[in-house]
């Protein structure tokens, strides 16, 4: 394993959407910084946007202000968020919108020029070119990429990250970047979980399988405090395919009906919106139908014209391609005969729901010269797009203003070699020809464990302090068995990083919901033992700090702060 | 099986070192067979079906098909860019060969057909 030792001001870690327009605006801003992205795949398409988008979530619409915002989103995370990371974030939504639409992004508008909403926040655009569009806008000003280098921890020197430690999945060459100031941008996880399909479509997941929690990791390993993983994100989406179904019951306006042909969210959830319930309720909903025994639940489309059905389609092609080709292999109309939805296996993101790093206003997480955004930073929900953007744009501000007070740090040269000797492992397990375990298998122990334990679709995402803790037992085995993980080549090697990670993730995650004694959003993590939700004893966060030395992991909470006066259950 | 190469239209990009699909996948999908130097697919239970392999192929020699599990045979879905990359036509087939096209706007960029490697000497991608 040779090694490249690359020296720059900031290193950005995830070229995804916080990532290139950090990069943008830090070369923007100081145009003297150096600045690095390392990316474990190839910026150009890499990420949740690599299939590109429809839609941008969240944008202020006329009428609507950054206060309104708040509301809505308070509301939408049933009562907790931190208002002070919302507010900043949607103050710049105008900002990097025009931004991206300078460097080329499509947005649809009406005759008189202004972009068409689709409900409150959202914006249509033609967004399947929205990767390469902003990959190149970070190419152009100058920042220096990595692509193909997988990031596997940060080099912590005296308590602060002082860079970032990755390998070349092209020719297994160890990167060491020294970096003034690191911003972790590598969005949330997915595969915790056992996926809803199986076999040739075992990645057919909503969200990017290829984000499989590496920031997260990172962090929790070097001791950065962490919130929120309890508030798992449980998404609505076409059955099968696992698209978005936003496009549906935003861009159609069709309700959820049960198989009776009940609008159960307009009768049993209407003191908290009906169909315009909170997010996490307008999984719950239909979730109780099909337990019940009034599935399949479905999107009624059936009003829907002709011509609408076909825009339906092309808005899909722009997104989710897959949702298309699906209606025609299985010769289903979506005007004729509504279409028929699921609730997806548990993801840990910060960008619809709040996990990830515990941040202040300026994305500084609680480590010394690192900050979060995207995915992988928490407290801010309803990030999506623009949100990434926002606060990419955030932590570049603070971070290159950072990196002009420090230089760089001594890194000793045994904290590389361990950290080479932790990497390279698996290839040497089977270059010594050793028995092992493939990251896959290991993989699919770790999503029967979470699955069965920790709340997985098959337990209608039920959790009790009782499976709690075997889950917690059984997970605990696993990272002894990391030493017998074997890797054939790099790609193995990638996937045995993945599903380390991933372990290390998922012990964090069941500390945080055996912690949250009440249930604040039902369907996202019902607790059975504790089924309501509850203000007095609950309204603030619940966080965790792994001991580097101990491995022990501490929970403890953090306050919520109300900033935007109202009913925080009213969405208005 | 989600995305498969068609060995007779791939002309490996004149053996370029990164060809465009290799360099699409978020998920590090695409590798040279070892035997016949051609393009293949790692693992098709690993795709995402997220197509950006698909759409970059100058010989439009990859084919998106829908895993078996979730639909029938037969249908297909061909992504065309126009020459003067504003526009796509997605070409539908249904099970029944019914055929139909959406033109939509977008912005493609200019991909190259091979690209160096950051920090890296050029290597062979296969291993
Ligand atoms: C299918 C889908 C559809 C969506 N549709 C919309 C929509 O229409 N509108 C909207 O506003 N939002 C949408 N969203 C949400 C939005 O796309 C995401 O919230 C946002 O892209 C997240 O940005 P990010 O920068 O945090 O993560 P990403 O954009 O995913 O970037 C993370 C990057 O980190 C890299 N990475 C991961 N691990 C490592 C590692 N170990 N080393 C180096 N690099 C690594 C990844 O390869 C990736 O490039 C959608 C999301 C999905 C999944
Ligand atoms: S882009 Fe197409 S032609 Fe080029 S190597 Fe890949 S499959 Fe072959
Ligand atoms: S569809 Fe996406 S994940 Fe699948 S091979 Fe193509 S680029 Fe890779």
């Amino acid at each position: 394993m040779e090694q490249n030792v690359i020296e720059t001001d900031i290193l950005i870690i995830g070229g995804g959407t916080a990532g290139c327009l950090a990069a943008v605006e830090l070369k923007e801003q100081y145009p003297n910084l150096s600045v690095t992205i390392m990316e474990k795949a190839h910026i150009d398409r890499s990420g949740c946007l690599a299939g590109g988008m429809n839609a941008i979530n969240a944008y202020l619409n006329p009428g609507e202000t950054p206060e309104s915002f708040v509301k809505y989103v308070r509301f939408d995370s049933c009562g907790i968020v931190r208002e002070d990371l919302v507010l900043t974030m949607s103050e710049l939504f105008e900002y990097c919108v025009k931004k991206v639409e300078k460097w080329g992004l499509p947005i649809l508008c009406d005759e008189k020029g202004n972009y068409i909403p689709r409900g409150r926040w959202n914006i249509k655009i033609n967004g399947e070119s929205l990767k390469p569009i902003i990959a190149r806008a970070a190419k152009n000003v100058g920042t220096k990429i990595l692509n193909w280098v997988v990031a596997t921890n940060y080099i912590m020197v005296n308590g602060r990250v002082a860079g970032a430690i990755g390998f070349s999945i092209r020719n297994g060459n160890l990167f060491v970047v020294k970096a003034k100031a690191t911003i972790i941008a590598t969005g949330g996880a997915a595969g915790i979980y056992k996926p809803n399909n199986a076999h040739d479509a075992q990645h057919k997941t909503w969200y990017c399988p290829y984000n499989t929690g590496a920031g997260f990791a990172m962090g929790i390993r070097a001791g950065a405090e962490m919130t929120s993983f309890e508030m798992r994100y449980i998404g609505l989406r076409v059955k099968d395919t696992i698209a978005p179904t936003g496009t549906i019951a935003l861009g159609v306006g069709a309700p959820q009906i049960n198989s009776k042909g009940e609008k159960f969210m307009a009768t049993k959830y209407a003191h908290i919106g009906g169909d315009g319930a909170p997010t996490p309720y307008r999984s719950h909903g239909p979730l109780q139908e099909i337990k019940e025994g009034r599935g399949p639940v479905f999107l009624d489309t059936r009003h829907i014209t002709p011509q609408q059905a076909r825009d339906l389609k092309s808005a899909y092609l722009d997104m989710y391609p897959s949702m298309v080709l699906y209606w025609a292999a299985n010769e289903i109309d979506p005007s004729k005969e509504p279409v028929e939805v699921q609730t997806t296996e548990p993801y840990i993101v910060g960008g619809h729901t709040q996990s990830g790093y515990w941040v202040d206003v300026n994305r500084k997480t609680t480590i010394e010269g690192l900050y979060a955004a995207g995915d992988v930073s928490g407290g801010a929900p309803y990030k999506f797009v623009s949100g990434c953007w926002a606060e990419g744009v955030i932590a570049a501000r603070a971070a290159g203003e950072y990196a002009q007070k420090v230089e760089h740090a001594d890194v000793p040269a045994e904290l590389i070699s361990a950290e080479r000797d932790r990497v390279i492992e698996p290839i040497l397990n089977f270059t010594h020809k050793k028995e092992g375990i493939k990251p896959y298998d290991m993989e699919v122990r770790l999503q029967k464990i979470m699955e069965e334990y920790a709340g997985g679709a098959a337990t209608f995402y039920e959790v009790n302090e009782e499976r709690l803790l075997v889950a917690r037992r059984r997970l605990a085995t696993l990272p002894e068995q990391f030493k017998y993980i074997i890797a054939e080549d790099l790609h193995d090697l990638m996937e045995a990083h993945e599903v380390i990670d991933r372990v290390l993730v998922a012990q964090t995650l069941v500390e945080h919901m055996l912690f949250r004694k009440e249930t604040r959003w039902p369907g996202y993590c019902t607790r059975t033992d504790y089924t309501e939700l509850d203000d007095q004893n609950w309204l603030k966060f619940v966080n965790t700090r792994r001991d580097p030395a101990t491995g022990n992991i501490e929970v403890f909470t953090r306050p919520y702060e109300q900033i935007v006066p109202g009913d925080r259950y009213k969405p208005r | 099986m989600p995305v498969v190469v068609h060995a007779d239209k791939c002309n490996t990009c004149h053996g370029a070192q990164n060809p465009p699909c290799v360099r699409m996948c978020p998920g590090d999908l695409f590798m040279k067979d070892p035997k016949t130097g051609k393009i293949i697919m790692r693992d098709p239970s690993e795709c995402w079906d997220c197509l950006p392999c698909v759409k970059v192929c100058p010989q439009e020699a990859i084919e998106f098909k829908l895993s078996y599990q979730l639909g029938f045979h037969t249908a297909k879905l061909m992504p065309h860019i126009h020459d003067t990359r504003d526009f796509i036509t997605w070409e539908l087939i249904d099970t029944k060969g019914v055929v139909d096209k959406f033109t939509i706007r977008t912005k493609v960029l200019p991909v190259e057909l091979d690209e160096k490697v950051e920090g890296v000497t050029a290597v062979d991608f296969s291993i």
